[in-house]
């Protein structure tokens, strides 16, 4: 029954390791919708063209890593929206490759796959009608 | 004191899954097996029976990984042997989700239903499908709300509505709809809500956590949240395992969601069988779901008749089969509805096509663990001696009737006070209650006393015949 201290270490540093990957995932996904919402709130609030200070009519002062420059609305609002797809299409991955990720950590765990977890999903429509 | 006794009645909680009252078969959490399928000879309600025991391990493990559907199992043995405590440890020990349904032969027969749609609803009932619904949607706590009317009394009202996870806060401007609804929901600072992407629907979880102590005269009925974590956007993956006969039931137009309920299912259409299935057969293509193949267990199975075997023929060679478990207590005898006998009253077509398990009558010893066992189902003290005693009559009648000699026993001890169950009060029920052999003796003794013996004794002979 006894196994060498070896074999444990590598073992629990394999668990380890598989579950710091399931929670770095998580956070990022987290990190990435707060950058998503700051960006949308900007959008609204160039929409709304409320907070444009004096003189600068169509201009938006946008923070670029801790320098303010002012830029032209237009472009403003197509680089955030660039950006919005971006963040996106990245949590979007993000999502689609953790089901993998966490099934991996329980088999390592000894724990059964979870079930359903493979599915695609059913569309809204045939959903209605089971009225589940 | 009423504090405590709510305390000690949360611990007293167990989980509960399937029917848990004191029924005959209630002591039964499983099959008694270890890892390598060895009964083990007094096990999770379970005493005796290890060949029976085992083979029906082996069969639940093909059943997990899907190997037998389709096919059938019989559990064939004298009355009182087990095979329906074999039947519910199968049940107990199955995965969660997959279907077991249970039902007695004579069920088939109803003046609402045809007997061969009982069957298929009961067929369908044990097969599950398991299906994913994913919702986008957005989940937070309620920071602040506020909704501001133009001064000129007419024209779109503003809103703003500010929300927070546990990481974070965002603020969200909102239209005309939506403050409709928050209106509407009377969603304020403090609630818990989700809002649904694709429909923009609100809904109200419950209040934070950190806000109950907001107001001293709480509703009693307010739910209490925890602040969600992670996320604002999130996506919500839902998996149900539902059975066949559900989807068919809230399909069939007539009837509707209601009737699951009221269990007044009348007949379903063919048509929409057929629709269902190839619906359900086209989402397991694109892998939208998984089929779940159940176990349908059918009690008293002799009480079929010949029209229902062959029925039963066709339907386990159908696709969509589930693991049928079928337990009779008859030797070789006619099967119903016609005029050849057969072993089990079973026809030998049927037979042929079963995995046959057969139970032996328990041994004294047995007989005395499986007394023990109901003894402490039934929170009844009992004498060594007068377990002894019950034994004795136990093996010397039936099993079944010594467990039921259980609970009057226990009622005569209590009316004179004691705490254990001892012999004279095993004695006071054996001479209260007799046996069915006792019952027998006597009724031949004093026949000619009783109505219609005259006709019985002549009508014996007719009444074999039929």
């Amino acid at each position: 029954m006894a196994r060498s201290v070896d074999f444990v270490l590598n073992y629990l540093q394999e668990l380890e390791e598989l579950a710091e990957d399931v929670l770095t995932d998580k956070q990022t996904i987290v990190d990435l919708n707060k950058r998503y919402n700051a960006n949308r709130m900007a959008l609204t609030a160039i929409n709304k063209k409320v907070t444009a200070p004096p003189g600068s009519a169509d201009k938006a002062w946008v923070n670029f890593g801790g320098m303010f420059i002012k830029v032209s609305k237009e472009s403003t609002k197509a680089m955030l929206a660039e950006d919005q797809k971006e963040l996106e299409n990245n949590i979007k991955d993000l999502r689609t490759k953790l089901p993998a990720k966490v099934n991996k950590l329980r088999d390592a765990e000894g724990k059964e796959e979870l079930k359903g977890f493979n599915l695609a999903p059913i569309d809204a429509a045939d959903m209605k009608k089971l009225k589940i | 004191m009423a504090a405590t006794t709510t305390v000690n009645k949360v611990q007293e909680v167990r989980e509960v899954t399937r029917l848990e009252r004191i029924g005959a078969h209630s002591h039964v959490r499983g099959l008694g097996l270890n890892d390598d399928l060895e009964p083990r000879q007094v096990s999770q309600g379970m005493v005796g029976q290890a060949p029976a025991r085992r083979a029906a391990g082996v069969i639940l493990e093909m059943i997990k990984e899907g190997k037998i559907a389709g096919r059938g199992v019989l559990i064939a043995g004298q009355p009182g042997t087990g095979k329906t405590a074999i039947a519910m440890g199968m049940s107990q020990a199955m995965s969660r989700d997959a279907p077991f349904q249970a039902m007695a032969g004579s069920e088939i027969f109803s003046l609402e239903m045809s007997k061969t749609e009982a069957l298929t609803q009961a067929f369908r009932k044990s097969i599950g499908v398991r299906i994913k619904e994913e919702t986008e949607m957005i989940e937070g706590e309620v920071v602040e709300v506020s909704v501001e009317r133009p001064a000129t009394g007419t024209g779109a009202k503003i809103g703003k509505l500010t929300l927070k996870t546990t990481d974070m806060e965002t603020i969200f401007d909102l239209g005309q709809k939506m403050i409709e609804q928050i209106t509407k929901e009377k969603i304020q600072a403090g609630d818990i809500i989700t809002i649904d992407k694709a429909t923009g629907k609100i809904s109200k979880l419950g209040r934070s956590f950190t806000r109950a102590r907001d107001y001293d005269a709480t509703d009693a009925q307010t739910r209490f949240v925890q602040c969600p974590e992670g996320e604002l956007q999130k996506r919500k993956e839902v998996v149900h395992t539902v059975t066949l006969h559900e989807i068919d039931v809230i399909n069939s137009r007539t009837q509707g969601f209601l009737a699951l309920f009221s269990g007044d299912t009348g007949e379903i259409k063919s048509e929409v069988r057929e629709q269902i299935n190839s619906k359900v057969s086209e989402w397991r293509e694109e892998g939208k779901a998984e089929i779940i193949p159940g176990v349908l267990f059918i009690d008293e199975v002799h009480m079929l008749d010949i029209e229902c075997f062959s029925f039963l023929n066709r339907l386990l060679e159908s696709d969509m089969a589930p693991v049928v478990v079928m337990a009779t207590n008859r030797g070789i005898t006619k099967i119903r509805g016609t005029n050849y006998s057969s072993p089990h009253g079973i026809p030998i077509d049927l037979l042929d096509r079963l995995l046959i398990i057969a139970t032996k009558p328990y041994s004294e010893k047995e007989t005395k663990q499986i007394l023990q066992i109901r003894c402490e189902e039934e929170d009844v003290e009992m004498e060594e001696q007068a377990l002894a005693v019950l034994t004795r009559i136990g093996m010397e009648t039936s099993l079944r009737y010594a467990i039921q000699l259980i609970t009057a026993a226990s009622l005569v001890c209590r009316k004179r006070k004691g705490v254990e169950v001892s012999v004279e009060d095993i004695k006071k029920v054996y001479s209260l209650f007799i046996d069915e052999s006792r019952s027998t003796t006597f009724l031949h003794e004093y026949q000619e006393e009783f109505m219609f013996s005259e006709l019985a004794a002549a009508g014996d002979a007719t009444s074999m015949e039929t």
